[in-house]
């Protein structure tokens, strides 16, 4: 089953062409690493589809119906939820308030009976290592990045977007990581990863897409395109 | 080569920068045919005075980031400082007629404005911005626009208790007759206000083009880390661009001392039309302030002419709405941002 | 939102403490004020006249803070959004002969709509931008005041019929303490339900608030117009206690007065502005009646301690409140400032 497919996606800041006709499709289950050197217009496509920054031209269909241009409230309560790259909770927040926000706001009406209960089982999941009573603005930023992804499962997604959530990490804290993701895909969450550590995509996805310059230059199964010159060459230059 | 002027020209004069200037243009010519040249004269005279003011503003906001609510104060200062000045000199110029003061004592009344505002701008900053500057963690544009609020009921109510609520004004900075100019009669004083204000802002720009200090403030604006690392001395750029922006709303009250007389409360007009041309103008942008001073300025005197005076509240403020809502980034848009924003 | 409140291990005064959204100092509090009209000095007529200055500064400032410390826009028109409801409300009773009672709600609505087009046109506007949209907003409705002359008599002012015919200043005065509080209850209620969270979150992290599903022009709107609504029922009771009203209510350096106590007070506390209140702006007037012969200094106070505070305290009271006074050793006490707390 398709969760998501973009037809020729394209985001233009003025004269700034940012992603250039990029279509794609991400099946239920996919872990989908999205690579390409810094600039390349990774997060600047997310944006494109979780309706923060609306395409210029081009579609976005989840589960079968067009989203493009939905504000990023419909679209979590379609079931795509995202983390940031600057990860970024709310700051005065509790960490378990943060939380509580996302299951309050992104799940219908009725369907989460014990918020309180919700959240601090989102906080276990992620494997939050501090009290759920500390104030965001507290945190590091690896605290700061499980919070936030704590955040975005709290709305109970079917299809998750990670922005470089493992840049930073210790050897370590790269094992965590790689859990907890295994463990958000076994809950049936299909998952888009912006990321760089290549140890990491090699090890979890499945799938990955390669963009350079805002283009679309490779899709397909991981090793497929890891091995492809063109990435290659995109990454190490000529 | 004329035709690639002609298509550019009508270009310009789609963007909302172009259509607003010319619409402009169009009706202070228009009102000017319908009712006289004395309304264009108001016009330019106004405008020059909103200019000063509104670089100012427009320098706190886009180097420092402050929205400077106790603007209009630095001209009060400014108008108090020239009627204290001038004062003793117009005495001495009834009993001295001859006196080369009568030429230049004005000049040394709009001259004192001038330092005073710089003086007042520094021990705002030595006593209130800095301090908070050095504490602030977060939340730096509200703290900071709280801050000028205080600061402005402190000035203006400062200025009541020492020198008392009435009016101090004068009858005029210089005698003789009106230059007339295609049948317009102008007073010397609303010419040579013009003209200061015309060569301030001159000079102003030219300075922040073309000198050094200039642009170290203009790195300061758009990277304040950056510009800490090339080795520019912040501190000393801070103090120099707030005693600089309260230097030109003062000077401006100096020199329109013999039309708008000094009072506590007098900042509040120009500082709210100051406001107005920041909002039309967008931020930090000098070029786009001065442009934006002379529409307002003819907003107003247009609304004063055919809709009567006291509207001058309603109809450029029902107007400036108009603009945030429809184009929030103002007229001359720029992106230019304050730095201090943590 | 307190997620760890826990109802079942409450006895029922507690609870209705809780309900009532007062600690037991706050009880205590309130009962002070509802018995201060009989302790001498504060008996008379013209100290009461101040205390209900007091009170409605209080008041407002509550109003206030719901937008500036929950959404962190400043409302700079608004005395002139309450200036509103009070001209709306006066001319109600004035031209259609209405009870002041409900003409004073009239008000509140006629400033609910204009808070819901000042918060619908300010949404684009972020921060600085929506504070100075509400300001001109402000300024244009003051002159509209000023001008419509045929309908508000312009500066002149507008004699309003008090709300109760009497000279005395009692029933006023326990009327706004009701007001105060019945303000400070409803915008708690609000905050404490799922709303305050949604504020707090778009007020700290739009993207995050968006991507977390909360539909961020529901929740702005509603809080403005919430919020002036409040200012224009407060407005009301301004009109028909003064029984004169003028243009100059609405003026900017009346909303910077109320801006004044709603900061030092300490945003996003709701209680601090109406505590502060009293004491500041009580002492305002005495310095101002006692040392009338030099006229500008008690603001030039209020100025003073409004900068201090901004640089050595942005937290206001509240915060200093909550740091310092708040979690005493002696579990008596403790109880007396806190009321019950949860088992965490």
């Amino acid at each position: 089953m398709i969760v998501l497919e973009t037809n020729n996606l394209t985001k233009k800041f003025g004269g700034l062409t940012a992603v250039n006709a990029v279509s794609m499709t991400i099946n239920q289950g996919d872990i989908v690493g999205l690579i390409g050197p810094n600039g390349a217009g990774k997060t600047t496509f997310i944006n494109a589809i979780s309706g923060l920054n609306p395409p210029t031209s081009g579609t976005v269909t989840m589960f079968g119906k067009e989203t493009s241009g939905l504000t990023p409230e419909k679209m979590c309560r379609l079931g795509l939820s995202r983390t940031f790259q600057i990860p970024s909770p709310f700051p005065k927040m509790t960490a378990i308030e943060s939380v509580m926000t996302a299951t309050i706001f992104g799940n219908p009406p009725g369907k989460i009976t014990d918020p309180v209960a919700h959240s601090r089982e989102m906080l276990e999941f992620v494997e939050f290592p501090m009290k759920e009573t500390v104030v965001a603005e507290q945190l590091n930023t690896v605290q700061l990045k499980r919070l936030d992804l704590a955040r975005a499962l709290a709305s109970n997604p079917k299809l998750l977007f990670m922005d470089e959530l493992a840049s930073g990490l210790s050897e370590g804290e790269l094992k965590d990581i790689m859990r907890i993701i295994d463990k958000i895909s076994k809950k049936g969450i299909s998952i888009l990863m912006i990321e760089h550590i290549m140890q990491l995509i090699m090890a979890v996805c499945n799938r990955l897409l390669c963009i350079q310059f805002g283009t679309k230059i490779a899709e397909g199964p991981t090793q497929e395109v890891a091995n492809d010159p063109k990435v290659t060459k995109a990454y190490l230059g000529e | 080569m004329s035709k690639n002027i002609v298509a550019d020209l009508t270009a310009w004069v789609r963007t909302a920068a172009g259509l607003s200037m010319t619409i402009a243009v169009i009706v202070a010519i228009a009102a000017t045919i319908h009712t006289g040249p004395y309304l264009l004269v108001n016009t330019i005279v106004t405008g020059g005075m909103l200019a000063l003011v509104a670089t100012g503003l427009t320098l706190m906001l886009g180097v420092l980031n402050i929205p400077m609510f106790a603007h209009g104060e630095y001209f009060m200062i400014g108008s108090l400082t020239a009627y204290y000045i001038f004062t003793p000199i117009s005495e001495f110029i009834l009993e001295h007629p001859d006196s080369w003061l009568v030429t230049f004592g004005p000049f040394i009344a709009i001259l004192g404005a001038l330092i005073g505002g710089a003086i007042a701008g520094a021990i705002s900053e030595k006593l209130v911005f800095g301090p908070l500057r050095r504490r602030s963690t977060d939340n730096w544009v509200m703290n900071s626009f709280l801050l000028t609020v205080g600061l402005s009921v402190l000035l203006v109510n400062l200025h009541q208790l020492i020198f008392g609520a009435d009016f101090k004004g004068i009858v005029g900075y210089w005698q003789g007759m009106p230059i007339s100019i295609a049948g317009a009669y102008i007073s010397l004083d609303r010419a040579l206000a013009f003209i200061i204000s015309a060569v301030i802002v001159a000079l102003f720009y030219l300075f922040m083009t073309y000198t050094r200090t200039g642009m170290a403030i203009r790195a300061v604006s758009q990277d304040i880390t950056g510009a800490e690392i090339v080795g520019i001395d912040i501190e000393k750029i801070v103090l120099l661009t707030i005693s600089l922006a309260c230097a030109l709303a003062a000077v401006s009250g100096g020199s329109l001392l013999f039309m708008i007389p000094s009072y506590p409360s007098v900042g509040l007009e120009p500082l709210y039309m100051a406001w107005f041309v920041v909002i039309l103008s967008g931020l930090g942008n000098i070029l786009g302030a001065v442009v934006g001073a002379f529409m307002v300025a003819l907003l107003k005197v247009i609304t004063v002419e055919y809709v009567g005076a006291g509207w001058d509240f309603v109809v450029p403020s029902a107007l400036i709405m108009l603009i945030l809502i429809f184009k929030p980034s103002g007229i001359f848009g720029s992106d230019v941002r304050g730095v201090l924003d943590k | 939102m307190e997620p760890t409140t826990n109802d079942l291990n409450m006895n029922l005064f507690d609870r209705v403490l809780d309900r009532l959204c007062l600690t037991p100092i706050g009880l205590a509090g309130l009962i002070l004020l509802l018995i201060l009209p009989f302790i001498p000095p504060f008996n008379q007529e013209y100290m009461l006249r101040w205390l209900i200055y007091c009170g409605f500064v209080a008041a407002m400032s509550v109003g206030f803070d719901l937008t500036a410390g929950y959404i962190n826009i400043v409302n700079f028109g608004y005395m002139a959004v309450a200036g509103t409801g009070g001209y709306t409300s006066a001319l109600l009773v004035i031209n259609a002969g209405l009870s002041p009672w409900i003409a004073m709600l009239a008000g509140g609505v006629s400033s609910a709509i204009l808070g819901l087009i000042i918060g619908m046109i300010s949404l684009r506007l972020r921060g600085i931008f929506a504070a100075c949209l509400s300001w001109f907003f402000g300024l244009a409705v003051m002159g509209l005041a000023i001008k419509m002359v045929w309908l508000t008599r312009g500066p002149l002012g507008l004699r309003t019929p008090r709300l109760f015919e009497t000279e005395s200043n009692f029933p006023f005065y326990f009327l706004i303490i009701i007001l105060v509080y019945l303000t400070y209850l409803v915008c708690k209620w609000v905050v404490r339900s799922k709303m305050g969270l949604a504020f707090q979150a778009i007020a700290q992290n739009m993207e995050a608030a968006r991507t977390s599903g909360i539909d961020p022009v529901f929740y702005r709107v509603f809080n403005f117009t919430m919020s002036c609504a409040i200012a224009g029922v407060l407005g009301g009771f301004y009109a028909h206690f003064y029984g004169i009203l003028t243009p100059d209510m609405m003026h900017t350096s009346k909303t910077v007065e109320i801006l004044a106590v709603a900061y030092i007070g300490g945003r996003g506390s709701l209680w601090g502005g109406a505590v502060v209140a009293f004491p500041f702006i009580f002492l305002m007037e005495i310095v101002r009646s006692t040392l009338s012969h030099l006229p500008g200094l008690n603001l030039v106070i209020y100025a003073l301690v409004l900068i201090l505070v901004m640089i050595y305290y942005p937290g206001g009271f509240s915060y200093f409140y909550d740091t310092h006074i708040r979690q005493p050793k002696n579990r008596a006490l403790r109880y007396f400032l806190n009321g019950r707390e949860a088992k965490v």
